[in-house]
């Protein structure tokens, strides 16, 4: 099998899996309960979340346990729009998030909300003009992903919050860095509240978190008992927080050497699909290795997955999240519909291997002129 | 041109005979405490050469700044000649992300065959500094930067950035002292401060369950393991005394609760301390802060053992105290409101002038010395550093 569909989602790691395993059979007890297995598990807990912290140099008390991305970009659009309505009802989103942020604004909008959705430039780039022209003094929250999921454009999310507290400092920034963790360093501080997920760093699935600044305040979408988090009450998912503490530490470190390897197989895949006719690269200068995205300009994407999928290569059209629609972010980007109907990304981690990758290509030519030629 | 970091040891080169003692357990406790980070430590009479993985820098001058014996952390560069060229390009890419205003060039020459004097390699390379950055200027008094240089037999140094280190003697190179850590503020900061002495601290906690709970002995192991930072490992002694304090609380007279009872727990440190070879017992007391610390008070504990008993915060105040254990980290887990021995039971009026003579008489009254015994057998030993791999494999 070769696998190139990572910014889906990853393998669990075996050391991932591990504690998983050793978590849920080794610590039985409620973290909410006095006694002392509880206490135990809660020691454990802690020791994980205080790992965490660490790791992104923010406190403990700043993260939030979710079931995944999704869950802590609700909680961030939808807390901080519930928090903030006395202070103005308007929000800016880009062109380029997960469809998740775009079905939260469309909720948002139903209650009252106003989204303006700030352009990007030829090279996917926020246009920081626009948004200083969007940003208004009802401007509650602006939302922008770090890495955008299907052409993988990387943002400068430093002197977006620039802009935006210099414009109004009321303010909130939030990010969703789903696809940056564990490919490039993200730095919590440049944003008030942040979004992540295990499955994308051979991590479980079932398990996100949320970051929100101590001097944030947002409205708890959900409501139970039990001490441990204000936004996400009830029984804490101890082994789930403990394998993605584990697989967070194992993400996060040779970020450099890792990004540098992907990038070698990046540009050797894009080397050999320059030469192939019919075939649009969409990667701009600020694309992050590990996700390429191409359009194809003679064959259906689901054709020639589907025939990839026959030798057991596996990639993806738009997002996994989005499939069969449109792409809106190459809309966004090249604003040419035929190319984002057509369009295929190939997504690479620190794991994959160049003989993968000469397999894939060998693979992939054939396959290519063989479905080209039928086209003609 | 290397990255590299060099350690002063400053106070530790006044030990002449016993030097190559300090320094060796100093280049060991780096060692140890460096053991994931992969570093190579070469080492002399004056100073000690770390040579690691540039992704790893901040975190080992971290971890250096937790170890006793350090004076200074100095970050620079080394060459492998002193080629006049060569440390010309050295310092242009050192200087190369730095801004500032005023500096001096400092130079030192161990090695007398040098072609050029220290004063002149000053000038010249100063001379440098303000052709590549425009606007500064040499202050010699009060520069905000200041360049050393050090020509050595067959290498140079170079460096700007300097970090304090703790001080102190290594730690182990005095031996070793029984803790008395009871989870409040000052036992962790008495702890520290006979560690920065150079003696190597082990931890006795005294638990009466159900009274005390589970989460107050996890207190209390976090703190050994926030202590552990300066010495490595550390070996804590948890001593169940529920039997001993339910005891005392039947057969003696409330207002002596107290006093009988600390001097139950220093019976017990001794016997412990001797098996354990530590030297002295160390506690976190400070004169007149609570009953059973008035000079009375203490003199009616410290009558029951030999051992020395070193009080390291007897003369400082609470919020000197408080300031320290914020420095030294321990503060906010020591203010976690659990319940330990010395706050059940708490009658009250303890007396704060207990006689002797009746301490010695309330004694009599219940068979003490086999629940003493009792409870010495039966004592738990955590390895704090064994208890964190438990949790590091999982994480």
């Amino acid at each position: 099998m070769i696998y190139l569909d990572y910014s889906a989602t990853t393998p669990v790691s075996y050391d991932v899996l591990e504690s998983y395993l050793k978590a849920t059979k080794d610590f039985i007890g409620n973290p909410n309960s006095l006694h002392s297995l509880g206490v135990k598990s809660k020691t454990l807990m802690n020791t994980a979340i205080k790992q965490i912290s660490e790791l992104f140099n923010v406190l403990e008390s700043e993260i939030t346990f979710t079931s995944g991305a999704t869950e802590s970009n609700n909680m961030a659009l939808i807390g901080a729009c519930l928090a903030n309505q006395h202070k103005g009802h308007h929000i800016i989103v880009s062109k380029l998030e997960h469809p998740s942020i775009y079905k939260i604004c469309e909720y948002l909008e139903q209650n009252g909300f106003y989204i303006s959705y700030v352009n990007n430039d030829e090279e996917g780039l926020i246009d920081f003009d626009d948004l200083k022209n969007k940003m208004r003094e009802d401007t509650i929250l602006v939302s922008i992903c770090a890495v955008n999921s299907e052409v993988g454009i990387r943002q400068p999310l430093k002197m977006i919050r620039q802009i935006i507290k210099k414009e109004n400092s009321n303010t909130l920034f939030h990010s969703d860095m789903t696809q940056a963790v564990g490919k490039i360093p993200v730095n919590f501080h440049d944003v008030d509240m942040a979004s992540i997920t295990a499955h994308k760093i051979f991590g479980p699935k079932g398990i996100g978190l949320f970051y929100k600044n101590s001097r944030v305040k947002i409205v708890p979408l959900i409501y139970g008992s039990g001490k441990s988090n204000e936004l996400k009450p009830g029984t804490p998912a101890v082994p789930l927080i403990v394998s993605f503490s584990k697989a967070l530490r194992l993400a996060l470190t040779d970020l450099d050497k890792r990004e540098n390897f992907v990038r070698r197989l990046n540009e050797k895949i894009v080397g050999e699909f320059q030469k192939l006719d019919g075939i649009i690269l969409n990667q701009t200068k600020y694309s992050i290795p590990q996700i390429l995205n191409i359009s194809l300009k003679n064959i259906r994407p689901e054709t020639l997955i589907h025939a990839l999928e026959e030798y057991e290569i596996y990639v993806s059209t738009n997002t996994a999240c989005a499939s069969g629609e449109l792409s809106t972010s190459i809309m966004a980007i090249y604003n040419d519909k035929k190319r984002a109907m057509s369009s295929i990304r190939i997504s690479l981690s620190y794991i994959t291997t160049t003989d993968e990758i000469n397999r894939f290509l060998s693979y992939f030519k054939t396959i290519y002129h063989k479905l080209n030629e039928l086209t003609d | 041109m290397k990255k590299l970091i060099i350690i002063k040891y400053g106070e530790m080169t006044t030990k002449k005979d016993n030097i190559g003692l300090f320094l060796r357990t100093l280049k060991d406790n780096i060692t140890q405490a460096l053991v994931k980070e992969e570093v190579n430590i070469i080492y002399d009479t004056g100073r000690m050469f770390l040579y690691c993985n540039q992704n790893n820098f901040d975190k080992v001058v971290e971890k250096l700044q937790c170890i006793f014996g350090i004076h200074e952390i100095i970050i620079g560069y080394e060459l492998d000649d002193h080629n006049q060229k060569r440390i010309e390009d050295a310092l242009k890419v050192m200087i190369q992300n730095i801004t500032f205003n005023t500096f001096k060039v400092e130079t030192k020459r161990s090695n007398k065959n040098y072609p050029l004097k220290s004063p002149e390699i000053s000038k010249r390379l100063g001379g440098l500094v303000l052709k590549e950055k425009t606007g500064t200027s040499v202050d010699v008094h009060h520069p905000e930067v200041t360049i050393h240089v050090e020509i050595r037999l067959e290498k140079a140094y170079l460096y700007i950035e300097k970090r304090k280190g703790l001080g102190g003697y290594p730690v182990g190179t005095l031996g070793k002292g029984l803790l008395m850590l009871s989870g409040g503020i000052d036992s962790p900061v008495a702890g520290y401060l006979t560690m920065k002495r150079g003696v190597k601290i082990e931890a006795i906690y005294f638990e009466s369950p159900p009274h005390t709970s589970q989460e107050a002995k996890n207190k209390v192991q976090s703190l050994a393991k926030i202590l552990k930072k300066y010495q490595n490992t550390c070996v804590l002694h948890i001593v169940n005394f529920t039997e001993i304090q339910e005891s005392i609380y039947k057969n003696i007279p409330h207002e002596y609760l107290i006093t009988i009872m600390r001097r139950m727990m220093y019976r017990i440190s001794e016997r412990i301390a001797k098996q354990r070879k530590c030297k002295i017992i160390v506690n976190g007391e400070s004169i007149g802060q609570v009953a059973s610390q008035t000079l009375t008070s203490m003199n009616a504990i410290n009558q029951v053992v030999q051992i020395p008993v070193i009080r390291p915060l007897a003369c400082f105040d609470k919020l000197e105290i408080i300031k320290l254990a914020e420095k030294i980290g321990t503060y906010q887990t020591s203010i976690l409101p659990y319940e330990d021995c010395c706050t059940i039971f708490v009658p009250e009026h303890p007396i704060i002038n207990p006689e002797i003579k009746k301490c010695e008489e309330f004694e009599k009254c219940f068979p003490y010395e086999e629940l003493i015994k009792e409870a010495i057998e039966q004592h738990e030993i955590v390895h704090i550093e064994k208890e964190e791999s438990i949790y590091n494999d999982l994480l």
